[in-house]
């Protein structure tokens, strides 16, 4: 016979009146969902629209079976959306677009997704771009997202293995046992998943050093401090809950008034905002460092990625942690890379230090240069208090005398400030965030010929006592002034403290009184802050792990630092006992166990009869065994005839009082037993 | 559960970005040496595993597993994005990679759990005229207190076949055709009993080859010349139990039919009588192979066949006589099978 070869072509998810829980499209385009959501939260609202809008028409067009839409529709619609993509985020290098262009392309898909091939690939990269999720986001809540994606892209590629199977035939696939059976079955496989999963993840070897970093370029701003600081700047940072960074002090735990952890430090000011970029102060490592035994407080920061350059330090970091690049000359602690992982290290602080002793020559020029042509009024002041009060230290005295005794708020919501902002927050409005103090501060001190420069970072923090240690949120950020005076060099001075005195001692949300948002409440804050612990050991159990975690993973039981190959070995070693422990139950190959205890003893009699070499194959009904007991020794004989009659009346007579006492029989019985 | 089933046109005429790119595929598969390799290996493992007396169980010797297309695209797309995660230590990343695989590594099992162990019991078939597709019946049972999902068998060189379930215990009826060339036996081509449950990431599927064999009729002549007139004048003895001539009576047994019951016989005695009926037999017809002189061999077959079709369609009784090869004159179903299979095995 000749051979006959039928070519397999690509198989159509046909549409059958199938209920909705077995449709395998609508599974996809869940799927898609699931995987979108972050994505859609970090969406402007016209892209959240756009990549909507093909998965509402393709949901609705497995539902009332409609055709495709005509290509060249297809096609304007999704040179629309990127234009509008390239129109909302400039370029297509950033993370976040790129992982934008990546959720709308995959919801244009769905337009021509019509084949089982292409629902395949929609639901594969539905997972990918959940992993990309993982790059803006770690949290626990992550965690959820993931197990979701997965369930869903699981149950969509059952369902379209099972339809593929059925559409060949040209039939609808049947449902089996329901779908909620397979639900169970699903998520048992999934757990089943998971202790290979983890061991993966424990011992699969992890490289110390990236291969290739994110271009800089890439890095889209997250909230967080920035480099420059403008009116409006920390304030919209105020309404931001989420942690920046976590501290554990070894030893003493500074009060609150003495928390200020130094971040971006200000120099130059053009009329409206700081800024920390052209600096000098940045670029200069420092020279003197504090010295080591004067260090009054030791502590780790577990710091958020923020995707910036700097650290976060209390005032003033005495040495350079390993994971710093520089430790400036205005104690700024900067890294090589931009933080885009959860980042831990080691540091110590003293509170004493003299920072520069000297101020000369163009740094000095610097923290008293003032753009022309700005704050006449306050310029005037200045000249006038200047020649009231020579001495510096004086002077700065007078300044935060003024802020505490004028009528000066501190407030959220500050009136607009127009081009003289210092003179209108001198001498008009009077209200203002702590920006506005620090700014107006420096800029006074400034005109009066004191050097001086605005400090942003976190002032604060809330002391988590069962856990021991301070979490920081961004809610937390703050800027203040520091001045420099001769003998005692550069000093922290904070005019918002002079203003609202509460804000250091008890935290920005005490001093301002009121509240944020419908939900911020004490007792939600505190419950919130109560159970930050939980993120605290997830960062430093799963996030933080990594190739120098990895191989001090054994430490405790002596066993100093693991080698790629030990590695490998481990997880060979757990895979087979992983094999050996999920391969029996997944085959689970045994004849299947029936059912009746009657029959299962039955079976069982039969193999002891044929083992003590009774004429008796366990294929015998109980008619052939009766028949065959005759040749057996007398003493089994009796039994036999009794035990094979009373089966018979129980099982295919259907008696029950008998069933009791046959059982019993029937697990006494032993052939030879009676002689 | 019943549903009808609605194909709509849309996806009978696929949209014009998936006509290309399925030229493409197709272009492609023709560079993929697949069958050619298939056909080779198939080739090897009957010629090791030998054909299967039936019932036949599927162990695990018989059975294969390859991943799928989508697998290994899956796999790759596994393997890019932990690549990803270990450049960045992105840690719910590689949980997320390494979860997913070790679950997709382990489906292997369950799609080689859905075929083990299955019996295949029998295969039937009614003979058929050469050129008309056989139907293959082939009964696989699930001896074991599990579902077997999405079933397919195929013949081992086609892509499609049939689909079924397999509840817990139960047994069913696989519906293959075949295409039949020429008459005399058929021996039945190795089959593929594959699936891809659960997910599709492998293919795992077992080459039956049953041994087995089925009968092909030689296809009748389009054309035939008419019956032969019936053979030598003889008359054959009358077909008694039916027909319409009453040749007799008897008493009345239960189970007769009231039309031949005898009213007025009956009427007259004490008892039911019944009438005895007969059909008057005509004449038979001879079909005889050498008869049909100027044709070929297969030709005469084929003419042969037809007439034992129109015979049979005219309730003739008809002998049938080839050579070293004589069937006495009858007719009925009976009679017709034992004809045609005597033309079919004709050499």
């Amino acid at each position: 016979m000749k051979s006959k070869t039928v070519k397999a072509g690509p198989v159509n998810l046909e549409r059958f009146k199938t209920p909705v829980a077995y449709n395998p499209m609508l599974w996809v385009i869940g799927t898609l969902f699931v995987a979108l959501l972050p994505q859609l939260a970090s969406m402007p609202a016209t892209l959240v629209v756009l990549t909507l809008a093909p998965m509402v028409w393709r949901t609705v067009a497995e539902v009332r079976g409609w055709k495709p839409l005509p290509t060249l529709l297809r096609l304007a619609f999704t040179l629309a959306t990127l234009v509008l993509l390239v129109n909302t985020y400039g370029n297509l290098l950033g993370r976040r677009a790129a992982v934008g262009l990546l959720s709308v392309m995959l919801a244009l898909k769905l337009l021509e997704t019509f084949r089982a091939r292409d629902a395949r690939v929609v639901a594969s990269l539905s997972l990918f771009l959940c992993a990309t999720q993982f790059l803006f986001d770690q949290g626990m809540i992550m965690l959820v997202y993931g197990a979701a994606c997965s369930i869903f892209a699981l149950i969509a590629f059952a369902l379209i293995a099972r339809t593929e199977a059925f559409a060949r035939i040209r039939q609808p696939a049947p449902p089996g046992r329901g779908i909620l059976s397979e639900l169970t079955f699903g998520s048992r496989l999934m757990l089943l998943a998971v202790p290979l999963g983890v061991a993966l993840f424990l011992f699969f070897p992890r490289w110390g050093s990236p291969l290739w970093g994110l271009p800089e370029r890439s890095l889209d701003s997250k909230t967080g401090l920035s480099d420059s600081m403008a009116p409006g700047s920390i304030q919209s940072l105020f309404m931001d809950d989420s942690p920046a960074f976590r501290v554990s002090f070894r030893g003493d735990v500074p009060g609150n008034e003495a928390l200020y952890w130094r971040g971006p430090v200000m120099w130059d000011f053009d009329g409206r905002q700081w800024e920390a970029g052209r600096s000098w102060g940045r670029a200069l490592e420092a020279e003197v460092l504090p010295a080591r035994e004067d260090v009054d407080y030791r502590y780790e920061v577990q710091l958020e990625p923020h995707e910036r350059h700097w650290l976060f330090a209390l005032d003033y970091p005495a040495f350079k942690p390993p994971e710093a690049r520089r430790l400036t000359r205005d104690f700024q602690l900067l890294t090589r890379r931009a933080v885009t992982d959860l980042m831990t290290y080691e540091v110590a602080s003293d509170v004493d230090f003299l920072d520069s002793p000297d101020l000369e020559g163009p740094l000095r020029t610097m923290a008293l240069n003032l753009p022309e042509g700005f704050n006449p009024r306050t310029r005037e002041l200045m000249a006038q208090w200047r020649s009231e009060t020579p001495s510096d230290p004086a002077l700065v005295r007078r300044a935060l005398a003024h802020f505490n005794e004028q009528p000066f708020r501190y407030t959220l919501n500050p009136p607009l400030l127009s081009r003289h902002s210092v003179d209108e927050f001198l001498f008009d409005t009077r209200e203002g965030f702590c920006e506005h103090y620090a700014s107006a501060f420096t800029i006074m001190m400034r005109m009066a010929g004191i050097p001086a420069r605005v400090v942003t970072g976190y002032q604060g923090g809330w002391y988590n006592e069962r856990s021991g240690y301070l979490l920081v949120r961004q809610s937390d950020a703050h800027a203040w002034a520091e001045v420099w005076l001769a003998g005692v060099g550069w000093t922290r001075i904070d005019p918002t403290a002079a203003v609202a005195p509460s804000r250091v001692e008890d935290g920005a949300l005490d001093a301002l009184g009121g509240r944020r948002h419908w939900l911020d409440y004490e007792w939600v804050r505190e419950f919130r802050n109560g159970m930050d612990w939980m993120n605290r050991a997830w960062n430093d159990w799963v996030i933080a792990f990594d190739a120098a975690r990895q191989s001090g993973m054994l430490g405790f039981l002596g066993v100093e630092r693991l080698d790629a190959r030990a590695l490998v070995l481990l997880l060979a070693l757990a895979m087979v006992l992983t094999a050996l422990l999920v391969t029996p139950w997944l085959l689970r190959l045994g004849r299947n166990r029936e059912r009746d205890p009657v029959v299962r003893h039955w079976r069982r009699f039969l193999e002891r009869l044929a083992g003590a070499g009774a004429p008796v194959s366990p294929t015998m009904g109980p008619l052939e065994v009766a028949a065959a007991a005759g040749t057996m020794p007398e003493s089994d004989t009796r039994d036999v005839m009794r035990i094979t009659q009373a089966y018979l009346e129980v099982r295919y007579a259907s008696r029950a009082e008998g069933r009791d006492d046959l059982l019993r029989d029937l697990k006494r019985f032993r052939p030879g037993s009676n002689r | 559960m019943a549903r009808s089933v609605v194909i709509p046109s849309s996806l009978a005429a696929p949209n014009a970005a998936g006509k290309s790119g399925s030229r493409l595929a197709a272009r492609l598969r023709k560079l993929w040496p697949g069958d050619a390799l298939r056909d080779r290996v198939l080739e090897r493992v009957r010629r090791r595993r030998g054909s299967q007396d039936l019932p036949f169980t599927l162990a695990y010797r018989n059975i294969f597993v390859l991943p799928t297309w989508f697998g290994t695209g899956f796999g790759l797309l596994l393997v890019l994005t932990a690549l990803g995660g270990l450049n960045f230590n992105n840690n719910l990343a590689l949980l997320l990679v390494f979860v997913l695989g070790s679950l997709a590594q382990m489906t292997n099992l369950l799609a080689y759990r859905n075929l083990t162990g299955l019996t295949l019991m029998a295969i039937r078939s009614e003979p058929v005229f050469a050129g008309d597709p056989l139907h293959l019946q082939v009964q696989l049972n699930n001896p074991d207190d599990r579902y077997r999902y999405s079933l397919e068998l195929a013949l081992a060189r086609a892509s499609t076949g049939d689909c079924r379930d397999l509840a817990p215990g139960a047994q069913d009826t696989f519906r293959l055709s075949l295409a039949t060339e020429r008459r005399g036996w058929l021996a039945v081509p190795p089959l593929r009993l594959q699936t891809r449950y659960p997910l599709a990431v492998f293919h795992v599927w077992s080459w039956l080859f049953p041994e087995q064999r089925c009968l092909v009729y030689p296809v009748p002549a389009k054309n035939p010349p008419p019956l032969p007139a019936s053979g030598d004048g003889r008359s054959g003895s009358a077909r008694r139990g039916a027909g319409d001539q009453v040749y007799g009576l008897r008493n009345y047994r239960p189970g007769d039919t009231l039309k031949h019951i005898a009213w007025r016989t009956s009427a007259r005695h004490d008892q039911l009588y019944t009438k005895q009926m007969e059909t008057p037999q005509e004449a038979s017809c001879v079909l005889d192979f050498n008869r049909l002189e100027g044709r070929d061999t297969e030709e005469r077959l084929s003419v042969l066949t037809a007439w034992v079709l129109m015979a049979e369609h005219r309730t003739l009784p008809y002998r049938l006589v080839l050579p070293g090869k004589t069937l006495p004159a009858d007719s009925g179903p009976a009679h017709r099978a034992a004809c045609l299979e005597a033309l079919a095995l004709f050499d």
